[in-house]
Protein backbone atom coordinates (compact mmCIF):
# COMPACT_ATOMS: atom_id res chain seq x y z
CA UNK A 1 0.00 0.00 0.00
CA UNK A 2 1.16 3.84 -0.40
CA UNK A 3 2.89 4.93 2.25
CA UNK A 4 0.39 8.06 2.10
CA UNK A 5 -2.53 6.17 2.42
CA UNK A 6 -0.54 4.30 5.58
CA UNK A 7 0.18 7.80 7.23
CA UNK A 8 -3.15 9.22 6.50
CA UNK A 9 -4.70 5.39 7.87
CA UNK A 10 -2.53 5.79 10.64
CA UNK A 11 -3.38 9.38 11.41
CA UNK A 12 -6.77 8.43 11.63
CA UNK A 13 -6.93 5.70 13.87
CA UNK A 14 -4.51 7.05 16.27
CA UNK A 15 -7.02 10.01 16.57
CA UNK A 16 -10.21 8.12 16.63
CA UNK A 17 -8.87 6.91 20.01
CA UNK A 18 -7.94 10.40 21.33
CA UNK A 19 -11.12 11.28 22.79
CA UNK A 20 -9.64 15.02 23.95
CA UNK A 21 -8.67 15.63 20.21
CA UNK A 22 -11.88 14.86 19.06
CA UNK A 23 -13.84 16.65 21.75
CA UNK A 24 -11.99 19.94 20.92
CA UNK A 25 -11.89 19.30 17.36
CA UNK A 26 -15.78 18.62 16.26
CA UNK A 27 -17.72 19.68 19.80
CA UNK A 28 -15.47 22.87 20.29
CA UNK A 29 -16.60 24.36 17.54
CA UNK A 30 -20.67 23.78 17.60
CA UNK A 31 -20.46 24.80 21.15
CA UNK A 32 -18.44 28.27 20.13
CA UNK A 33 -20.82 29.01 17.24
CA UNK A 34 -23.96 28.38 19.81
CA UNK A 35 -22.12 31.17 22.37
CA UNK A 36 -21.48 33.33 18.77
CA UNK A 37 -25.62 33.39 18.46
CA UNK A 38 -26.25 33.82 22.01
CA UNK A 39 -23.70 37.00 21.53
CA UNK A 40 -25.67 38.16 17.89
CA UNK A 41 -29.16 37.39 19.91
CA UNK A 42 -28.11 40.34 22.09
CA UNK A 43 -27.51 42.83 19.34
CA UNK A 44 -29.63 45.52 17.38
CA UNK A 45 -31.66 44.38 15.01
CA UNK A 46 -29.65 46.69 12.65
CA UNK A 47 -26.76 44.63 12.92
CA UNK A 48 -26.33 42.87 9.65
CA UNK A 49 -25.89 39.24 11.29
CA UNK A 50 -26.70 37.36 8.19
CA UNK A 51 -22.93 39.09 7.33
CA UNK A 52 -20.77 38.14 10.01
CA UNK A 53 -21.74 35.17 11.20
CA UNK A 54 -20.87 32.92 8.29
CA UNK A 55 -17.24 34.69 8.57
CA UNK A 56 -17.05 34.05 12.08
CA UNK A 57 -17.80 30.64 11.12
CA UNK A 58 -15.23 30.26 9.19
CA UNK A 59 -13.01 31.81 11.34
CA UNK A 60 -13.60 29.29 14.30
CA UNK A 61 -12.72 26.49 11.80
CA UNK A 62 -9.71 28.10 10.47
CA UNK A 63 -8.34 28.50 14.50
CA UNK A 64 -9.29 25.12 15.32
CA UNK A 65 -8.41 23.45 12.76
CA UNK A 66 -4.40 25.29 12.24
CA UNK A 67 -3.84 25.14 15.99
CA UNK A 68 -4.44 21.34 16.73
CA UNK A 69 -2.83 20.09 13.38
CA UNK A 70 0.56 21.94 14.47
CA UNK A 71 0.27 20.51 18.45
CA UNK A 72 -0.13 16.90 17.12
CA UNK A 73 2.64 17.50 14.38
CA UNK A 74 4.80 18.77 17.56
CA UNK A 75 3.83 15.60 19.61
CA UNK A 76 5.21 13.59 16.90
CA UNK A 77 8.54 15.51 16.94
CA UNK A 78 8.92 15.62 20.59
CA UNK A 79 8.11 12.06 21.25
CA UNK A 80 10.63 11.02 18.64
CA UNK A 81 7.99 9.03 15.95
CA UNK A 82 8.75 11.71 13.13
CA UNK A 83 12.37 10.28 13.49
CA UNK A 84 11.73 6.90 13.86
CA UNK A 85 9.26 7.07 10.87
CA UNK A 86 11.74 8.47 8.42
CA UNK A 87 14.67 5.95 9.64
CA UNK A 88 11.92 3.44 9.36
CA UNK A 89 11.68 4.24 5.49
CA UNK A 90 9.05 6.96 5.46
CA UNK A 91 9.70 9.87 3.07
CA UNK A 92 9.49 13.20 3.99
CA UNK A 93 6.76 13.31 0.93
CA UNK A 94 4.57 10.45 2.46
CA UNK A 95 4.55 11.84 5.96
CA UNK A 96 3.78 15.87 5.12
CA UNK A 97 1.02 13.45 2.15
CA UNK A 98 0.16 11.20 4.65
CA UNK A 99 -0.56 14.13 7.56
CA UNK A 100 -2.41 16.08 4.68
CA UNK A 101 -4.55 13.40 3.77
CA UNK A 102 -5.45 12.59 7.28
CA UNK A 103 -6.53 16.05 8.55
CA UNK A 104 -8.21 16.61 4.76
CA UNK A 105 -11.34 14.27 5.86
CA UNK A 106 -11.23 15.06 9.26
CA UNK A 107 -10.93 19.07 8.04
CA UNK A 108 -14.00 18.50 5.91
CA UNK A 109 -15.90 16.87 8.66
CA UNK A 110 -14.91 19.71 10.90
CA UNK A 111 -16.12 22.67 8.45
CA UNK A 112 -19.32 20.51 7.29
CA UNK A 113 -20.68 20.53 11.08
CA UNK A 114 -19.62 23.71 11.90
CA UNK A 115 -21.83 25.02 8.44
CA UNK A 116 -24.68 23.13 9.35
CA UNK A 117 -24.77 24.58 12.46
CA UNK A 118 -24.47 28.10 11.53
CA UNK A 119 -27.08 27.76 8.42
CA UNK A 120 -29.95 26.44 11.18
CA UNK A 121 -29.14 28.59 13.82
CA UNK A 122 -28.78 31.64 11.92
CA UNK A 123 -31.49 31.20 9.35
CA UNK A 124 -29.49 31.70 6.76
CA UNK A 125 -32.00 30.73 3.55
CA UNK A 126 -29.93 30.95 0.49
CA UNK A 127 -29.97 28.46 -3.04
CA UNK A 128 -28.79 25.37 -2.89
CA UNK A 129 -25.77 26.65 -5.39
CA UNK A 130 -25.08 29.15 -2.53
CA UNK A 131 -24.97 27.04 0.62
CA UNK A 132 -22.76 24.88 -1.48
CA UNK A 133 -20.44 27.45 -2.59
CA UNK A 134 -19.85 28.47 1.14
CA UNK A 135 -19.31 24.80 2.08
CA UNK A 136 -16.61 25.07 -0.38
CA UNK A 137 -14.97 28.13 0.70
CA UNK A 138 -14.93 27.07 4.29
CA UNK A 139 -13.63 23.49 3.67
CA UNK A 140 -10.69 25.54 1.38
CA UNK A 141 -10.14 27.20 4.35
CA UNK A 142 -9.61 24.02 7.37
CA UNK A 143 -7.52 22.80 4.35
CA UNK A 144 -5.31 26.07 4.46
CA UNK A 145 -5.36 26.06 7.74
CA UNK A 146 -4.37 21.93 8.17
CA UNK A 147 -1.47 22.88 5.63
CA UNK A 148 -0.75 26.28 7.64
CA UNK A 149 -0.31 23.85 11.28
CA UNK A 150 1.91 21.47 9.18
CA UNK A 151 4.06 24.46 8.29
CA UNK A 152 4.22 26.30 11.90
CA UNK A 153 4.53 23.13 13.53
CA UNK A 154 8.30 22.73 11.50
CA UNK A 155 9.42 25.91 13.54
CA UNK A 156 8.77 24.30 17.05
CA UNK A 157 10.80 21.92 18.65
CA UNK A 158 7.86 21.05 21.91
CA UNK A 159 4.22 22.42 22.35
CA UNK A 160 5.03 25.91 23.91
CA UNK A 161 6.62 26.42 20.86
CA UNK A 162 3.40 26.82 18.52
CA UNK A 163 2.24 29.48 21.55
CA UNK A 164 3.97 32.20 20.30
CA UNK A 165 1.96 31.63 16.52
CA UNK A 166 -1.19 31.84 18.13
CA UNK A 167 -1.49 35.58 18.49
CA UNK A 168 0.89 36.05 15.59
CA UNK A 169 -1.28 34.20 12.93
CA UNK A 170 -4.98 35.02 14.71
CA UNK A 171 -4.99 38.36 16.02
CA UNK A 172 -4.13 40.00 12.23
CA UNK A 173 -7.02 37.54 11.37
CA UNK A 174 -9.84 38.63 13.53
CA UNK A 175 -9.14 42.76 13.26
CA UNK A 176 -7.17 43.24 9.58
CA UNK A 177 -8.85 40.77 6.99
CA UNK A 178 -12.50 42.09 6.74
CA UNK A 179 -13.88 39.85 9.61
CA UNK A 180 -15.21 42.51 12.19
CA UNK A 181 -14.49 45.64 9.84
CA UNK A 182 -14.11 46.24 6.48
CA UNK A 183 -10.43 45.82 5.69
CA UNK A 184 -10.27 48.64 3.13
CA UNK A 185 -11.41 50.99 5.89
CA UNK A 186 -7.39 49.89 7.74
CA UNK A 187 -4.53 51.73 7.15
CA UNK A 188 -2.75 50.64 4.27
CA UNK A 189 0.60 49.31 6.12
CA UNK A 190 -2.50 47.27 7.86
CA UNK A 191 -4.51 46.19 5.29
CA UNK A 192 -1.57 44.79 3.34
CA UNK A 193 -0.56 42.82 6.72
CA UNK A 194 -4.60 41.65 6.36
CA UNK A 195 -4.16 40.63 2.69
CA UNK A 196 -1.03 38.43 3.44
CA UNK A 197 -3.58 35.88 5.50
CA UNK A 198 -5.63 33.39 3.73
CA UNK A 199 -8.63 33.61 5.84
CA UNK A 200 -8.54 36.92 4.34
CA UNK A 201 -9.66 35.64 0.64
CA UNK A 202 -12.33 33.70 2.64
CA UNK A 203 -14.08 36.32 4.25
CA UNK A 204 -14.20 37.96 0.85
CA UNK A 205 -15.91 35.11 -1.03
CA UNK A 206 -18.08 34.82 1.41
CA UNK A 207 -19.47 38.65 1.35
CA UNK A 208 -19.41 38.14 -1.95
CA UNK A 209 -21.69 35.12 -2.28
CA UNK A 210 -24.51 36.51 0.33
CA UNK A 211 -25.11 39.21 -2.36
CA UNK A 212 -28.05 38.09 -4.80
CA UNK A 213 -26.01 39.04 -7.91
CA UNK A 214 -23.08 37.18 -7.40
CA UNK A 215 -20.97 35.54 -9.88
CA UNK A 216 -18.44 33.44 -9.67
CA UNK A 217 -15.85 35.24 -11.71
CA UNK A 218 -16.43 38.03 -9.39
CA UNK A 219 -14.10 36.37 -7.01
CA UNK A 220 -12.07 34.13 -9.09
CA UNK A 221 -8.80 36.01 -7.85
CA UNK A 222 -9.76 34.88 -3.92
CA UNK A 223 -10.16 31.03 -5.34
CA UNK A 224 -7.25 30.81 -6.96
CA UNK A 225 -5.31 32.66 -4.24
CA UNK A 226 -7.30 30.30 -1.19
CA UNK A 227 -6.01 26.96 -3.36
CA UNK A 228 -2.31 28.55 -3.86
CA UNK A 229 -1.99 28.78 -0.64
CA UNK A 230 -2.41 25.00 0.11
CA UNK A 231 -0.23 24.22 -2.56
CA UNK A 232 2.48 27.29 -1.34
CA UNK A 233 2.00 25.87 2.14
CA UNK A 234 2.68 22.39 1.45
CA UNK A 235 5.71 23.11 -0.45
CA UNK A 236 7.21 25.23 2.08
CA UNK A 237 6.30 22.84 4.65
CA UNK A 238 8.01 19.71 3.08
CA UNK A 239 10.85 22.03 2.62
CA UNK A 240 11.08 23.16 6.21
CA UNK A 241 10.65 19.62 7.57
CA UNK A 242 13.99 18.00 8.00
CA UNK A 243 15.19 14.43 7.79
CA UNK A 244 18.49 15.28 9.37
CA UNK A 245 19.98 17.52 12.35
CA UNK B 1 33.08 -7.72 6.09
CA UNK B 2 33.00 -5.05 8.83
CA UNK B 3 29.08 -4.08 9.41
CA UNK B 4 30.21 0.03 10.57
CA UNK B 5 33.06 1.19 9.80
CA UNK B 6 33.88 5.03 10.98
CA UNK B 7 36.96 7.18 9.86
CA UNK B 8 37.44 10.56 11.71
CA UNK B 9 33.95 11.20 12.49
CA UNK B 10 33.25 13.93 14.13
CA UNK B 11 30.01 16.25 15.12
CA UNK B 12 29.90 20.17 16.72
CA UNK B 13 26.87 21.65 18.23
CA UNK B 14 28.34 25.20 18.51
CA UNK B 15 30.83 25.06 20.59
CA UNK B 16 30.06 21.48 22.02
CA UNK B 17 31.78 18.75 19.89
CA UNK B 18 29.90 15.55 20.37
CA UNK B 19 32.25 13.32 18.81
CA UNK B 20 35.80 13.92 18.26
CA UNK B 21 37.33 12.47 15.40
CA UNK B 22 36.58 9.37 16.07
CA UNK B 23 37.32 5.66 14.17
CA UNK B 24 35.65 2.65 14.75
CA UNK B 25 35.03 -0.89 13.13
CA UNK B 26 32.37 -3.07 13.88
CA UNK B 27 32.48 -6.44 12.29
CA UNK B 28 29.31 -8.55 11.69
CA UNK B 29 27.45 -10.74 13.74
CA UNK B 30 28.75 -9.24 17.65
CA UNK B 31 26.80 -7.46 20.57
CA UNK B 32 28.86 -4.46 20.42
CA UNK B 33 28.72 -1.97 23.37
CA UNK B 34 29.24 1.57 23.41
CA UNK B 35 29.19 2.72 27.26
CA UNK B 36 29.36 5.66 28.61
CA UNK B 37 27.97 8.45 30.94
CA UNK B 38 25.22 10.94 29.91
CA UNK B 39 26.50 13.24 27.14
CA UNK B 40 29.23 10.55 26.35
CA UNK B 41 27.91 11.51 22.71
CA UNK B 42 26.56 7.56 22.58
CA UNK B 43 23.09 8.56 21.01
CA UNK B 44 24.79 11.23 18.51
CA UNK B 45 27.00 8.42 17.33
CA UNK B 46 23.87 6.06 16.87
CA UNK B 47 22.31 9.25 15.16
CA UNK B 48 24.85 9.48 12.75
CA UNK B 49 24.95 5.87 11.97
CA UNK B 50 21.04 5.87 11.04
CA UNK B 51 21.31 8.84 8.71
CA UNK B 52 19.28 10.79 11.23
CA UNK B 53 22.27 13.53 11.88
CA UNK B 54 24.55 15.04 9.76
CA UNK B 55 28.74 14.78 10.77
CA UNK B 56 30.48 17.76 10.88
CA UNK B 57 33.43 15.65 9.37
CA UNK B 58 34.80 12.68 9.04
CA UNK B 59 32.58 9.33 7.21
CA UNK B 60 30.58 6.41 8.57
CA UNK B 61 29.61 3.40 6.43
CA UNK B 62 26.98 0.84 7.31
CA UNK B 63 27.13 -2.27 5.82
CA UNK B 64 29.13 -0.49 3.43
CA UNK B 65 26.24 2.34 2.61
CA UNK B 66 26.57 5.71 3.02
CA UNK B 67 23.96 6.31 6.33
CA UNK B 68 22.64 10.13 4.01
CA UNK B 69 23.48 9.52 0.95
CA UNK B 70 22.23 5.67 0.46
CA UNK B 71 20.04 6.13 3.16
CA UNK B 72 16.79 4.62 1.47
CA UNK B 73 18.81 1.45 0.37
CA UNK B 74 20.25 1.03 3.69
CA UNK B 75 16.89 1.98 5.93
CA UNK B 76 15.79 -1.78 4.94
CA UNK B 77 18.45 -3.42 6.01
CA UNK B 78 19.06 -1.48 10.02
CA UNK B 79 16.14 -1.41 12.74
CA UNK B 80 16.53 1.65 15.53
CA UNK B 81 15.57 1.37 18.87
CA UNK B 82 15.20 5.17 20.05
CA UNK B 83 16.33 5.74 23.73
CA UNK B 84 12.68 7.06 24.49
CA UNK B 85 9.42 4.64 23.36
CA UNK B 86 8.46 7.02 20.18
CA UNK B 87 5.54 4.98 20.08
CA UNK B 88 1.92 5.79 19.15
CA UNK B 89 0.23 5.45 22.93
CA UNK B 90 -3.48 5.57 21.50
CA UNK B 91 -2.81 2.46 18.54
CA UNK B 92 -2.24 -1.12 20.35
CA UNK B 93 0.91 -2.78 20.39
CA UNK B 94 0.30 -4.70 17.17
CA UNK B 95 -0.73 -1.58 15.00
CA UNK B 96 2.61 0.20 15.95
CA UNK B 97 4.67 -2.44 15.19
CA UNK B 98 2.41 -3.16 11.42
CA UNK B 99 2.78 0.49 10.86
CA UNK B 100 6.55 0.68 11.33
CA UNK B 101 6.79 -2.47 9.22
CA UNK B 102 4.70 -1.03 6.59
CA UNK B 103 7.51 1.16 5.64
CA UNK B 104 9.52 -1.60 3.89
CA UNK B 105 7.97 -4.18 2.11
CA UNK B 106 7.63 -7.40 3.93
CA UNK B 107 6.56 -10.49 2.71
CA UNK B 108 3.42 -11.90 5.41
CA UNK B 109 3.76 -8.93 7.61
CA UNK B 110 0.86 -10.11 9.91
CA UNK B 111 2.73 -13.35 10.34
CA UNK B 112 6.09 -11.41 11.22
CA UNK B 113 4.17 -9.49 13.59
CA UNK B 114 2.52 -12.80 15.47
CA UNK B 115 6.52 -14.18 15.62
CA UNK B 116 8.29 -11.11 16.88
CA UNK B 117 5.27 -10.28 19.78
CA UNK B 118 5.69 -14.59 20.67
CA UNK B 119 9.38 -13.46 20.73
CA UNK B 120 9.23 -10.98 23.18
CA UNK B 121 7.01 -12.14 25.24
CA UNK B 122 4.20 -9.82 24.34
CA UNK B 123 1.72 -11.85 22.59
CA UNK B 124 -1.24 -11.43 25.30
CA UNK B 125 -1.34 -8.06 25.26
CA UNK B 126 -1.09 -7.52 21.60
CA UNK B 127 -4.77 -6.07 21.15
CA UNK B 128 -4.00 -3.51 24.29
CA UNK B 129 -3.19 0.11 23.48
CA UNK B 130 0.29 0.98 24.17
CA UNK B 131 -0.66 3.49 26.51
CA UNK B 132 -2.08 1.24 29.10
CA UNK B 133 1.37 -0.66 29.06
CA UNK B 134 4.87 -0.29 31.51
CA UNK B 135 7.96 1.21 30.68
CA UNK B 136 9.46 -1.92 30.06
CA UNK B 137 6.66 -3.30 27.80
CA UNK B 138 7.02 -0.46 25.78
CA UNK B 139 10.69 -1.25 25.18
CA UNK B 140 9.68 -4.13 24.04
CA UNK B 141 7.34 -3.06 21.58
CA UNK B 142 9.69 -0.46 20.62
CA UNK B 143 12.39 -3.21 20.03
CA UNK B 144 9.75 -5.35 17.68
CA UNK B 145 9.06 -2.09 15.63
CA UNK B 146 13.03 -1.99 15.61
CA UNK B 147 13.33 -5.62 14.30
CA UNK B 148 9.86 -5.95 12.23
CA UNK B 149 11.66 -5.83 8.63
CA UNK B 150 14.42 -8.68 9.65
CA UNK B 151 17.29 -5.90 9.89
CA UNK B 152 20.77 -7.01 9.29
CA UNK B 153 21.47 -4.36 12.02
CA UNK B 154 20.00 -3.40 14.89
CA UNK B 155 20.80 0.15 16.64
CA UNK B 156 19.53 0.33 20.27
CA UNK B 157 19.89 3.67 22.07
CA UNK B 158 20.70 2.47 26.15
CA UNK B 159 17.77 -0.07 25.05
CA UNK B 160 17.59 -1.06 29.07
CA UNK B 161 17.71 2.06 30.51
CA UNK B 162 14.96 2.12 33.48
CA UNK B 163 13.73 -0.69 33.13
CA UNK B 164 13.39 -3.70 36.42
CA UNK B 165 16.05 -6.32 36.82
CA UNK B 166 13.81 -9.23 35.62
CA UNK B 167 12.94 -7.46 32.00
CA UNK B 168 16.83 -6.32 31.47
CA UNK B 169 17.80 -9.79 31.81
CA UNK B 170 15.08 -10.75 29.46
CA UNK B 171 15.75 -8.06 27.07
CA UNK B 172 19.84 -9.10 26.85
CA UNK B 173 18.21 -12.78 26.40
CA UNK B 174 16.94 -11.53 23.48
CA UNK B 175 19.74 -10.01 22.20
CA UNK B 176 22.02 -12.75 22.10
CA UNK B 177 19.21 -14.80 20.68
CA UNK B 178 19.22 -12.55 17.75
CA UNK B 179 23.31 -12.26 17.75
CA UNK B 180 23.07 -15.78 17.37
CA UNK B 181 20.76 -15.84 14.34
CA UNK B 182 23.45 -13.23 12.94
CA UNK B 183 21.91 -9.78 13.89
CA UNK B 184 24.45 -7.36 14.95
CA UNK B 185 23.73 -5.34 17.83
CA UNK B 186 24.94 -2.18 18.25
CA UNK B 187 24.22 -0.32 21.21
CA UNK B 188 24.51 1.98 24.42
CA UNK B 189 24.33 2.06 27.49
CA UNK B 190 25.70 4.05 30.47
CA UNK B 191 25.56 0.42 32.63
CA UNK B 192 29.04 -0.48 33.41
CA UNK B 193 27.52 -4.19 34.71
CA UNK B 194 26.41 -4.65 30.89
CA UNK B 195 30.08 -4.40 29.36
CA UNK B 196 30.13 -8.15 29.95
CA UNK B 197 27.22 -8.86 28.35
CA UNK B 198 28.26 -7.75 25.16
CA UNK B 199 31.18 -9.46 23.01
CA UNK B 200 33.04 -6.25 22.00
CA UNK B 201 32.87 -2.48 24.18
CA UNK B 202 34.04 0.82 23.48
CA UNK B 203 33.73 3.38 26.27
CA UNK B 204 33.56 6.29 25.38
CA UNK B 205 33.92 10.12 27.33
CA UNK B 206 33.17 13.60 25.52
CA UNK B 207 32.81 12.72 22.49
CA UNK B 208 36.24 10.49 22.37
CA UNK B 209 37.18 6.98 22.79
CA UNK B 210 38.57 5.75 25.74
CA UNK B 211 39.18 2.30 24.99
CA UNK B 212 38.05 -0.83 22.48
CA UNK B 213 38.08 -4.28 23.69
CA UNK B 214 36.57 -7.39 25.06
CA UNK B 215 34.98 -7.66 28.54
CA UNK B 216 37.59 -9.95 29.42
CA UNK B 217 40.54 -7.83 28.36
CA UNK B 218 38.88 -4.74 30.05
CA UNK B 219 38.30 -6.58 33.09
CA UNK B 220 42.19 -7.90 32.81
CA UNK B 221 43.22 -3.99 32.64
CA UNK B 222 41.46 -3.76 36.54
CA UNK B 223 43.72 -3.99 39.06
CA UNK B 224 43.03 -5.94 42.66
CA UNK B 225 44.02 -5.12 46.35
CA UNK B 226 45.00 -8.32 47.76
CA UNK B 227 45.62 -8.88 51.74
CA UNK B 228 46.78 -11.79 52.54
CA UNK B 229 47.10 -13.02 56.61
CA UNK B 230 50.09 -15.19 57.19
CA UNK B 231 50.83 -15.98 61.03
CA UNK B 232 49.10 -13.18 62.33
CA UNK B 233 50.85 -10.87 59.77
CA UNK B 234 48.89 -8.52 56.99
CA UNK B 235 50.38 -8.20 53.91
CA UNK B 236 48.71 -6.14 50.67
CA UNK B 237 49.70 -6.06 47.65
CA UNK B 238 47.77 -4.64 44.41
CA UNK B 239 47.67 -7.49 41.73
CA UNK B 240 45.97 -7.72 38.29
CA UNK B 241 42.32 -8.77 38.14
CA UNK B 242 42.85 -11.95 35.90
CA UNK B 243 42.72 -15.44 37.83
CA UNK B 244 46.21 -16.07 36.80
CA UNK B 245 47.58 -12.85 38.62
CA UNK B 246 45.82 -14.09 41.52
CA UNK B 247 47.15 -17.82 41.73
CA UNK B 248 50.86 -16.33 40.52
CA UNK B 249 50.56 -14.04 43.80
CA UNK B 250 49.47 -16.85 46.01
CA UNK B 251 51.91 -19.32 45.27
CA UNK B 252 54.51 -16.92 46.44
CA UNK B 253 53.39 -17.52 50.00
CA UNK B 254 53.49 -21.43 49.59
CA UNK B 255 50.00 -21.66 47.60
CA UNK B 256 50.26 -25.33 45.67
CA UNK B 257 51.91 -24.81 42.11
CA UNK B 258 49.83 -26.68 40.01
CA UNK B 259 47.24 -24.84 40.65
CA UNK B 260 47.76 -22.04 37.82
CA UNK B 261 44.34 -20.11 38.28
CA UNK B 262 42.25 -19.26 40.97
CA UNK B 263 39.16 -17.22 39.90
CA UNK B 264 36.57 -15.93 42.98
CA UNK B 265 33.20 -14.80 41.28
CA UNK B 266 30.41 -12.54 43.46
CA UNK B 267 27.55 -12.09 42.91
CA UNK B 268 26.37 -8.63 41.38
CA UNK B 269 24.39 -6.43 43.18
CA UNK B 270 21.60 -6.57 40.48
CA UNK B 271 22.14 -10.22 40.74
CA UNK B 272 21.41 -10.74 44.24
CA UNK B 273 18.46 -8.48 44.07
CA UNK B 274 16.69 -10.21 41.11
CA UNK B 275 17.57 -13.46 43.77
CA UNK B 276 15.53 -12.14 46.34
CA UNK B 277 12.83 -11.26 44.46
CA UNK B 278 13.05 -14.76 43.08
CA UNK B 279 13.00 -16.70 46.85
CA UNK B 280 9.97 -14.38 47.30
CA UNK B 281 7.78 -15.46 44.77
CA UNK B 282 8.68 -18.93 44.99
CA UNK B 283 7.61 -18.34 48.95
CA UNK B 284 4.39 -16.57 47.70
CA UNK B 285 3.93 -19.79 45.22
CA UNK B 286 4.40 -22.17 47.75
Amino acid sequence: MNHTVIIAQRVLIQLKGDRRFLMLYFIAPVLIIYFLKLLIDTLPHFVPVVSIAMPICAFIVHFLSFILCAILLVQERTRGTLERMMIAGYSKTSIIGGYTLGYFGLATFQSLIAFSESIWLFHLNYSFGTILFMFIVIWLLSVVSVMLGIFISTFAKHEAHVLPFIPLIIFPSVFLTGLIIDSDKLPLWAELIGDCLPIHYAINILKEIMHVDYQVVNTLADFVILIGYIFGLLFLASFTLRETE
Amino acid sequence: MNAIEITNLSKQYGKILAINHMDLVVPEGMIYGIVGSNGAGKSTLIKALVGSLRPTSGAARVLGLDPLNEKWELRKQIGYMPQSPALYDDLTARENILFFGKAQSINELGKRTDEILEFTELSARASDKVGTFSGGMKKRVSLCCAMVHNPKILFLDEPTAAIDPHLKILLWRLFRKLAQSGVTIFLSTHQMDEVLLCDKVTIMSNGEILATDTPQKLIGLGKSRLTLTVNGIEKSTTIGSTSQNLASELQKSGFDPKISSVAIQTESIEEIILSIMNQREEEIKR
